[in-house]
């Protein structure tokens, strides 16, 4: 599953991209500067994006479907809001690609900021898609023109990587097109580890142990899952590469081993484990040298579930020393912890935003369990969900979105909704049970 | 006649699910026994005992081969409970660790897995260390009351291994325990 297509990017504007934006998209700008603010202040950016128009007499049913996607994946971004096809006026087959050809004012009476553009061309088993992107009050393509070729079974992909283009050209910043969510899917009592596309697609399992696996923590590079089972009798951590399929064991030490959380930007995890009598959060290296005990175990105390700063020099974790589960912060060049949360008598799943600047958790409020974001000083502790069981909160590595499990439509599923805590949507639709989401960093593109 | 067929029916649909059921449930790790079901102990672990094995665990004679398996089938069957969130060890469930104790003073050989469980409440990585304290408080109670050189090991289920499936209190008590099971 490496690089199934070559991205080609005509780069004539790419540094002086960001200054033309301020300058000349008056409007773009002040979108981008409400994002940068408050999450909760988005005004999403509307779109036109009409079917794609084929150069050649084959695959002519991808016109509409690739447009689809590309729809799905600027909407799910929470940046854009993609207007409805039908109050279109052009036909997209007979429409023009080029500036000159673009109708700009009739794209601005039918409410669109930009217009993202697309033709391709099918040669038997491979396929090109060339993409542009206007600004319809600015009557001028965005950045440049964007071109991808590959085999036709991964139009898919090049979709995608458009919309990551898109969402480079208008934010600058990658969207998450790219990435996987990997998640427990269980049937019976049996539980395994399976990832799919960010947008719910192409579901693949990954462990057929027959046995019960948790808590997937995927590698920096996006080619390991790290994972609990209980393959061998009790719960030991292993890794899997994503490529090959193939697992091994990362820590199998007496007693407990849980909770695998890969260290940013380093070949090493934190782990929780009961090794020593105590529990204490260990950090080892993928084959399971112990590099660092951290000593956050206090007596009798649970410590478990640690999640890292965007650096790596800290982790949120949770531990039940005062009494009942609380967020700590353990910072790892001073040794020193903090207590983080102080409502409520039942917080944990600590998870750290790329960007470091919220945490979120799953706190207990009387019969139901809801998702909360807190500032890693303390501040703006505030709810995202209400009632039902919300559990098990993951960023996505842009930080605009969280992955979580719920079963606030009857069945556990895992559920995406952005950092505001609105655009909520269902991401698996598998039957059986989802729980224990981990999304996956981006790919490094060339 | 007709209800015969559906009785019939019924049947054939039960079966089916049990086979399924059946098939699924390979190599996960035995459910916990609980209630007056008739296990058949040693089953497990590899069929009937020869003698030596007997003779191994201090046991000599046909009598007191039925006195273990009659004492075996009751140390299995009685959990102990803890109250939520909690691993605290209560009176009530020392009276049950003492019973236990008594049985490992009888029959010091004997391995025991105690396995540490939980109600389904709050989230899967928790629960797991909150059981693996529950089996290692319970494992302490044990080794701080007896000077022999027990074979006991601990594995928490977290809430992966409900005792009883119910979403009310009745179950959720029903599933913070420390089960032992027995390894001859």
């Amino acid at each position: 599953m490496s690089q199934q297509f070559i991205i080609k990017t005509v780069r004539i504007l790419s540094v002086l991209f960001l200054a033309l934006i301020s300058l000349g998209f008056a409007k773009a700008s002040s979108a981008l500067v409400e994002l940068e603010i408050s999450p909760s202040a988005i005004q999403r950016i509307p779109i036109a994006v009409p079917d794609f128009k084929y150069m050649s007499p084959e695959q002519t049913q991808l016109a509409r479907e690739m447009s689809d996607v590309l729809s799905n994946d600027l909407n799910i971004s929470g940046v854009f809001r993609p207007l409805d096809r039908k109050g279109f006026l052009e036909d997209p087959q007979s429409m023009g690609l080029e500036a000159s050809e673009i109708k700009f004012q009739d794209w601005s009476r039918q409410g669109a900021d930009f217009l993202a553009r697309c033709s391709y061309q099918v040669q038997g088993n491979s396929i090109k898609l060339d993409g542009w992107l206007f600004d319809i009050a600015g009557r001028k393509m965005v950045g440049t023109h964007k071109s991808y070729a590959g085999e036709l079974r991964a139009w898919r992909q090049m979709v995608h990587a458009f919309a990551d283009d898109i969402m480079l050209m208008v934010t600058g910043e990658r969207g998450v097109f790219d990435t996987k969510i990997a998640y427990v899917q269980s049937v019976g009592s049996v539980k395994e580890i399976f990832y799919c596309d960010f947008d719910g697609n192409n579901p693949v399992q990954v462990t057929r142990d027959n046995s019960i696996a948790l808590s997937p923590s995927w590698s920096p590079d996006q080619t390991q899952i790290a994972f609990v089972s209980y393959k061998d009798g009790s719960p030991k951590v292993y890794g899997v590469n994503v490529h090959s399929n193939s697992s091994y064991l990362i820590s199998g030490f007496p007693g407990m081993n849980i909770a695998p959380a890969w260290r940013p930007g380093r070949n090493e995890l934190a782990v929780a484990l009961s090794k020593d009598g105590g529990q204490d959060i260990y950090l080892v290296s993928p084959t399971g040298q112990i590099i660092r005990k951290f000593g956050v175990g206090f007596g009798a105390s649970i410590s478990v579930s640690p999640s890292w700063s965007p650096d790596g020099q800290k982790f949120a974790y949770v531990s039940n020393e005062s009494g009942n589960p609380q967020i700590y912060i353990f910072d790892v060049t001073t040794g020193q912890k903090k207590r983080l949360t102080f409502n409520g008598n039942y917080n944990v799943s600590p998870s750290w935003s790329p960007k470091g600047d919220w945490i979120a958790y799953s706190g207990r409020e009387g019969g139901a369990f809801n998702i909360f974001i807190i500032s890693p000083n303390g501040s703006d502790n505030h709810a995202l969900t209400y009632g039902a069981r919300n559990e098990s909160p993951r960023w996505s590595p842009d930080g605009r979105s969280i992955a979580y499990s719920s079963n606030k439509q009857g069945g556990a599923a895992i559920r995406i909704m952005y950092s505001n805590g609105t655009g909520d949507w269902q991401l698996t639709r598998q039957s059986g049970a989802q729980e224990l989401p981990d999304w996956s960093p981006r790919r490094n593109r060339q | 006649m007709k209800s015969k067929q559906s009785i019939f029916f019924v049947l054939m649909i039960f079966a089916f699910i049990a086979a399924i059921s059946a098939c699924s449930q390979k190599n996960v790790p035995p459910p916990p026994s609980f209630g007056a079901q008739g296990q058949e102990y040693g089953a497990a672990t590899g069929g009937p005992m020869d003698d030596a094995k007997w003779r191994e665990l201090g046991i000599n004679s046909e009598a007191e081969k039925r006195e273990f398996l009659e004492k075996a089938k009751a140390f299995e069957n009685e959990d102990v409970y803890f109250d939520y969130d909690a691993y605290t060890i209560t009176e009530p469930a020392k009276k049950v660790l003492d019973e236990k104790i008594a049985f490992l003073k009888r029959y010091p050989r004997v391995a025991v897995t105690i396995e540490g469980h939980c109600d389904e409440r709050g989230t899967t990585e928790y629960n797991i260390a909150l059981g693996e304290r529950r089996a290692h408080d319970a494992q302490q109670y044990i080794l701080s009351s007896n000077s022999s050189n027990l074979k006991l090991t601990t594995v928490s289920y977290g809430k992966e291994r409900p005792a009883a499936v119910g979403h009310d209190e009745a179950s959720w008590a029903k599933n913070r325990r420390a089960h032992f099971v027995l390894n001859y």
